[in-house]
C-alpha cells in the first residue's frame, strides 16, 4: 500500500543510495569517517581496481624432484620426546616415572623413621601446577609426594647424590623450616612464661618455684573461681604431674567467662611447666591440657536464626 | 482483736498492711504514721501496745480518710461539673479526664467515672 | 524469560494485566531495618476447648469445666518455719567416733602440741554454747558424731590469752581487743565459737551478738531512750533477748554473784542480796525495763569493788568475752525511722551504741574493768560494702604499727566517696592510757598450714568421711585447691569427696 504513495518511492531509492555509500565506507576502514565524502571513496575504489589489472608477474619456480631415499629415513609421524605427550599432563608423568625409577633403583638402601627423616617443604599443590604448567589432581600429587617422602627417608648418610639433587627439585624456594621458634627458657628469676587461650579468654602464666600458692588475677584461687570444677581444672597440669605444691603460679586471665578463663589458665600452666620440665610433655600430652583447643563461637549469619539455625518455613 | 478507729483487725495481721486498708492511707501515709508513734515495719497488730492504738486512733480521727475524703472527692467533682469545665464534662461522659487517648483502653474510667464516682 | 519486545515490528507489547502475575510476595512481619531475622511461623495457638470442629460424637458445650477444689491445707504453724530452717544439728551417729579425740579443757587449749588436731568441745558446755547462739546452720556439725573445732595457730595465741588473762601472771585483768577479718569461710565464727567455749571453760561471762543484723533491719520493736535523749532509741525485746542468752548461757556464774551497788533506775525491783541472775531475769521478765536491767548488770559486772554499805556479799567479778559477729551491718543507716520518717542511724541505738563504746578505751579504767575479751568480726557472706568501714579497719592497723594519725601514709578516705565520720570515729581509739588494757588490734584470719590441714583432713577420715590415703602429696594438692588451706573450702572438699569412692 505505501507503494503506491510517490513520495514512498522517491524515499526508498534515496535510503538505497545511502546504504550503497556506508557498504563502501565500511570496506575502508583505513580512512577516518570524519573526512569522507562520496567523490572520495569512489577515486580510491578506482585505484584499487587499476592495481589488479596488472599483468606483469615474475615466473613461479618449479619444486625440486621427489627423492625417495628422505621418505625411507623419516618416519611415517613425528614421535614426541616424551612418551607421555599425548597424557594430557606429560611433564607431571615424567616426573612421577623418573621418581618411580629412582625409587626402584635405590629401594634397597636402609631407611630411618620418618620423625628422624629431614624435614623438607616440599612444592604445596599450586606452586607444582606453577612450576609443570599443568592441572595436576589434588590425588595423584599426593602420591608423588609419598614417593618424596619415601626417597626422603633413606638414611641421609647413605643416601646418592642422585636422589639428593631429584629431591631438591621439589623443594619450595625458601625454607620455612629454618626459621624456628627460640625456646623459651626460665629467665633469671626462675620465671617461666605461658600463654594459653580458649574460648574468648587469653591468659598468662608465670610459674615459678614455690610451695603451691596460686594467684588469678591478684585473687586466689577460691575467689577467682568459687567453683570446685574451675579450680581443679585451671590446677589440672600440676595435679596430674603432682607438682602442686612445688610451683607458684602467677596468673593474669582476661576476657571471656569463667570456664573459659579456667581452660585458658590450664593452656598456659601446662605451657609454663614444659618451659621448667620439658621431660613432662608425654604426661601432659596424655593428660590433655597441652592441647588446644580451637573451638570458638560460631558466627550469626543474616537470614539464619543463630549460627546455622533457619527461620521456621511457613507455606505463605 | 483490736479496735483501731472502730474497726476491729485480727492479731496476726501487720499494722501497716491494717493501716491501708482505710481509704485515703497508702503505703507512704501508712509508714509515715508508723515512724511517727515509733512502730517497727514488721510489728503485728496484736503487739501493739494500748497507748500506741490510742495514739494511731487519735491520729487517725485527725486524718481526712474514709468518708470524710469519699465526700470530698465526690464535692470536688460536682465542683468541676457545675463550673461547666472539660474536666467535669468528662467525668460526667465516663470518659478519661486527662488527655489519655479514648481509642483504646478507657475501661478504667467508663467504670468509674460518673457523676457520683464509684470509690 | 521472554521479553515483552515483540522483535518482528520493534513494538512494546502490552503489560501482562496485573491479576495475571502472581502476588507479590507478602510482607514480611518485622520491619525492613531490623537485623534480626524474622521467624516466619506464626505463633502457636493456644488451644482452646471451644474451639475447632467437634469430634465424633462429642459433646459440645459451653459449660466450664468444674476446678477441683483445691484442698486447703493448713499452714504450717507461726514459727515452725523459721525453726526448721535454723535447727542445729550437732551429731550425726552415722558417722564414726574419732577415737582418742581431746576435749577443750583449761589444759588443752594452751598445749602446743595438739596443733593441728581436732579438739572438741565437752558435751556439758553445748548447752552453753547453743544459748549463745555460736553454732550457725550453715556449718558442718551435722557431718560428725560430735562438734569438733581444729586447734590453729591463732587458736593455739587465744587460748594463751585467755589462760593468761583469767591467770595470775601479768596478762591478769588484761582488756584485749580484736577486730577478726578474713576471706570467706576462713573460720571467723568458729573462732569465736572456740573463745566462747575456752572462756566458758575459765567460768568467763559471755555476752555474744550473734546476728547483729537483726538489731538493725526494724524486726523488733524500738523505743526513744528518753525524752532528756530525743535521738537515741532503745530495743527493749533485744535487750531482753540479749539478757536472756546471757543468762542461760552463764547462769552458773551470775548465781555466785550478788548485787554490789544502787540501781536508782530499778528502784524498787533491785533487793539487797539478789544474785546477778536474778537481777537478769527482771529485764526478760518485763522488756519495757530491759534496758535498764542490762545497764544494771553491765554495771555490776565491770564493778571492781563495792558501794558502801554492800562489801560483805562481794565477790570479784570474772572476765568478759564480749562477741559480736559481722560488724558492718552497724556501720550504716538503719532500717528505723525517726518521728520526722528520717532513717536512724545504727550508732543511735543504745544497744548497739554501748557494744561499740566499748572499743574506746574507758574513761578512767578500762573498757572491761575486770579483764576481758573483746572480739568482734565481720562477715564475708551477706555482707554490706561500706566504705568507711573499711577504711577505718586500714586505720587500726595503720595506728596498730605505730602511725600517727597526722603522718602522710596514715589512710584518709577519699572525701569524693561520701565517708561516713560516725563509722570513722568509732574505730578512732588512742592508745589507751590504763596500762591494762590492749590496744585496738585487727586479726586477720588466713588459711590453716599444710600440718593444720592434714589434721583436720585426717579428722575427716577418722570420721568415716574421707576413704583416702592422707599423705602430704594429697593434702597439698587439697590445700592448694582450697586457696591456700582456707577452712571452709577445705570442709567442702572433705565433704565432696565422700561421694567419690
Amino acid at each position: 500500500m505505501a507503494w503506491q504513495n510517490p513520495n514512498c518511492i522517491v524515499h526508498a531509492m534515496q535510503s538505497i543510495r545511502r546504504t550503497a555509500q556506508l557498504r563502501t565506507f565500511l570496506q575502508t576502514p583505513n580512512v577516518s569517517p570524519l573526512r569522507t565524502n562520496p567523490t572520495s571513496i569512489l577515486s580510491q575504489q578506482r585505484k584499487h581496481v587499476r592495481g589488479y589489472a596488472t599483468e606483469t608477474l615474475t615466473e613461479v619456480p618449479a619444486a625440486p624432484e621427489l627423492t625417495l631415499e628422505d621418505f625411507q629415513k623419516m618416519p611415517a609421524r613425528v614421535v614426541p620426546v616424551s612418551p607421555a605427550y599425548f597424557s594430557g599432563s606429560p611433564k607431571f608423568i615424567d616426573h612421577l616415572l623418573k621418581l618411580e625409577n629412582i625409587l626402584a633403583k635405590w629401594a634397597a638402601l636402609p631407611t630411618v623413621p620418618s620423625t628422624e627423616a629431614p624435614r623438607m617443604a616440599w612444592f604445596k599443590l599450586t606452586q607444582f601446577r606453577d612450576f609443570v604448567g599443568e592441572s595436576v589432581p589434588t590425588k595423584k600429587y599426593k602420591n608423588l609426594v609419598k614417593i618424596l617422602q619415601r626417597l626422603n627417608r633413606i638414611d641421609p648418610k647413605l643416601m646418592p647424590g642422585e636422589v639428593r639433587k631429584t629431591l631438591t627439585q621439589f623443594l619450595r624456594p625458601g625454607n620455612p623450616y629454618a626459621n624456628k621458634p627460640t625456646p623459651a627458657t626460665v629467665d633469671e628469676m626462675g620465671r617461666s612464661r605461658g600463654k594459653g587461650k580458649r574460648k574468648t579468654s587469653s591468659a598468662v602464666v608465670h610459674l615459678v618455684e614455690g610451695e603451691g600458692e596460686v594467684m588469678v588475677n591478684g585473687k586466689t584461687l577460691i575467689e577467682a573461681f568459687p567453683r570446685l570444677h574451675d579450680r581443679e581444672s585451671a590446677t589440672w597440669p600440676l595435679r596430674c604431674t603432682s607438682r602442686l605444691d612445688k610451683y607458684n603460679v602467677w596468673a593474669s586471665v582476661r576476657g571471656g567467662g569463667v570456664t573459659g578463663q579456667a581452660e585458658a589458665t590450664t593452656l598456659a600452666l601446662a605451657r609454663a611447666l614444659l618451659v621448667h620440665e620439658p621431660g613432662l610433655k608425654p604426661v601432659l600430652r596424655k593428660a590433655g591440657v597441652i592441647t588446644v583447643d580451637a573451638r570458638r563461637v560460631e558466627r550469626k549469619k543474616p537470614g539464619h536464626v543463630k549460627a546455622r539455625k533457619m527461620p521456621t518455613w511457613v507455606k505463605r | 482483736m483490736v479496735f483501731i478507729l472502730g474497726v476491729n483487725f485480727p492479731e496476726r495481721n501487720l499494722v501497716q498492711k491494717s493501716l491501708q486498708s482505710f481509704f485515703g492511707i497508702g503505703g507512704v501515709s501508712s509508714s509515715r504514721l508508723l515512724a511517727r508513734f515509733h512502730i517497727h515495719p514488721t510489728c503485728k497488730v496484736g503487739e501493739l501496745a494500748n497507748k500506741q492504738v490510742l495514739d494511731l486512733t487519735a491520729a487517725l480521727s485527725d486524718m481526712k480518710i474514709e468518708n470524710d475524703l469519699r465526700r470530698q472527692y465526690l464535692d470536688d467533682i460536682k465542683r468541676l461539673k457545675e463550673t461547666g469545665t472539660y474536666r467535669g464534662r468528662r467525668h460526667a461522659l465516663g470518659l478519661p479526664v486527662r488527655g489519655q487517648r479514648t481509642r483504646t483502653q478507657i475501661k478504667t474510667a467508663v467504670k468509674l467515672n460518673r457523676m457520683e464516682r464509684r470509690l | 524469560m521472554v521479553s515483552s519486545f515483540c522483535w518482528s515490528c520493534l513494538t512494546r507489547l502490552r503489560s501482562t494485566p496485573r491479576a495475571v502475575l502472581p502476588p507479590a510476595v507478602t510482607a514480611p512481619r518485622t520491619a525492613l531495618f531490623h537485623t534480626s531475622t524474622a521467624r516466619y511461623a506464626m505463633p502457636t495457638k493456644k488451644s482452646k476447648s471451644m474451639e475447632g470442629p467437634a469430634k465424633y460424637r462429642q459433646a459440645k458445650s459451653a459449660k466450664m469445666k468444674k476446678k477441683k477444689p483445691v484442698d486447703k491445707v493448713r499452714p504450717p504453724p507461726v514459727g515452725e518455719r523459721k525453726a526448721l530452717r535454723k535447727r542445729i544439728v550437732l551429731s550425726n551417729p552415722n558417722a564414726l567416733e574419732v577415737e582418742g579425740m581431746q576435749d577443750i579443757s583449761a589444759e588443752t587449749m594452751v598445749d602446743a602440741r595438739l596443733r593441728g588436731s581436732v579438739l572438741g568441745l565437752p558435751v556439758p558446755m553445748l548447752t552453753q554454747l547453743r544459748a549463745v547462739e555460736a553454732f550457725k546452720p550453715t556449718q558442718g556439725w551435722s557431718i560428725f558424731r560430735r562438734p569438733g573445732t581444729v586447734v590453729r595457730r591463732e587458736t593455739l595465741e587465744l587460748g594463751r590469752l585467755i589462760d593468761g588473762i583469767s591467770g595470775d601472771g601479768q596478762d591478769k585483768g588484761k582488756a584485749v581487743k580484736k577486730i577478726v577479718t578474713g576471706v570467706r569461710g576462713s573460720g571467723k565464727t568458729v573462732h569465736l565459737l572456740q573463745a566462747m567455749s575456752m572462756a566458758f571453760t575459765k567460768q568467763w561471762v559471755v555476752v555474744t551478738v550473734p546476728e547483729p543484723q537483726d538489731l538493725v533491719t526494724a524486726h523488733t520493736a524500738y523505743a526513744p531512750l528518753s525524752d532528756e535523749t530525743p535521738h537515741l532509741y532503745v530495743q527493749n525485746h533485744a535487750t531482753a533477748a540479749l539478757l536472756s542468752r546471757t543468762v542461760n548461757a552463764n547462769a552458773q556464774v551470775l548465781k555466785d554473784l550478788k548485787v554490789s551497788q544502787e540501781h536508782p533506775a530499778l528502784k524498787s525491783a533491785v533487793k539487797a542480796g539478789m544474785t546477778l541472775e536474778e537481777l537478769a531475769r527482771l529485764g526478760i521478765q518485763d522488756p519495757a525495763i530491759a534496758w535498764a536491767v542490762f545497764q544494771a548488770l553491765w554495771a555490776e559486772l565491770s564493778a571492781t569493788s563495792a558501794a558502801p554499805g554492800f562489801e560483805k556479799s562481794f565477790k570479784p567479778r570474772p572476765p568478759m568475752l564480749v562477741t559480736v559477729d559481722g560488724l558492718s551491718h552497724w556501720m550504716k543507716n538503719s532500717e528505723y525511722r525517726t518521728a520526722e520518717f528520717e532513717p536512724i542511724h545504727s550508732h543511735d541505738l543504745v544497744l548497739v551504741q554501748h557494744f561499740l563504746s566499748l572499743l574506746k578505751p574507758g574513761v578512767g579504767k578500762s573498757a572491761l574493768p575486770n579483764g576481758g575479751l573483746l572480739l568482734y568480726s565481720t562477715s564475708a557472706s551477706n555482707n554490706p560494702t561500706i566504705y568507711s568501714f573499711e577504711v577505718a579497719l586500714k586505720q587500726v592497723t595503720a595506728r596498730n604499727t605505730g602511725l600517727s594519725p597526722s603522718a602522710a601514709e596514715f589512710p584518709q578516705p577519699d572525701q569524693y566517696r561520701g565517708p561516713d565520720k560516725r563509722v570513722l570515729d568509732v574505730f578512732d581509739s588512742p592508745k589507751p592510757t590504763n596500762p591494762k588494757e590492749g590496744m585496738l588490734e585487727l586479726q586477720t584470719l588466713g588459711g590453716l598450714t599444710r600440718d593444720e590441714s592434714r589434721g583436720f583432713m585426717e579428722y575427716f577420715a577418722r570420721s568415716g568421711l574421707l576413704r583416702e590415703q592422707i599423705n602430704d602429696e594429697w593434702v597439698g594438692e587439697k590445700w592448694s585447691l582450697a586457696g591456700g588451706g582456707v577452712i571452709g573450702e577445705l570442709e567442702k572438699l572433705g565433704r565432696r569427696l565422700r561421694t567419690i569412692n
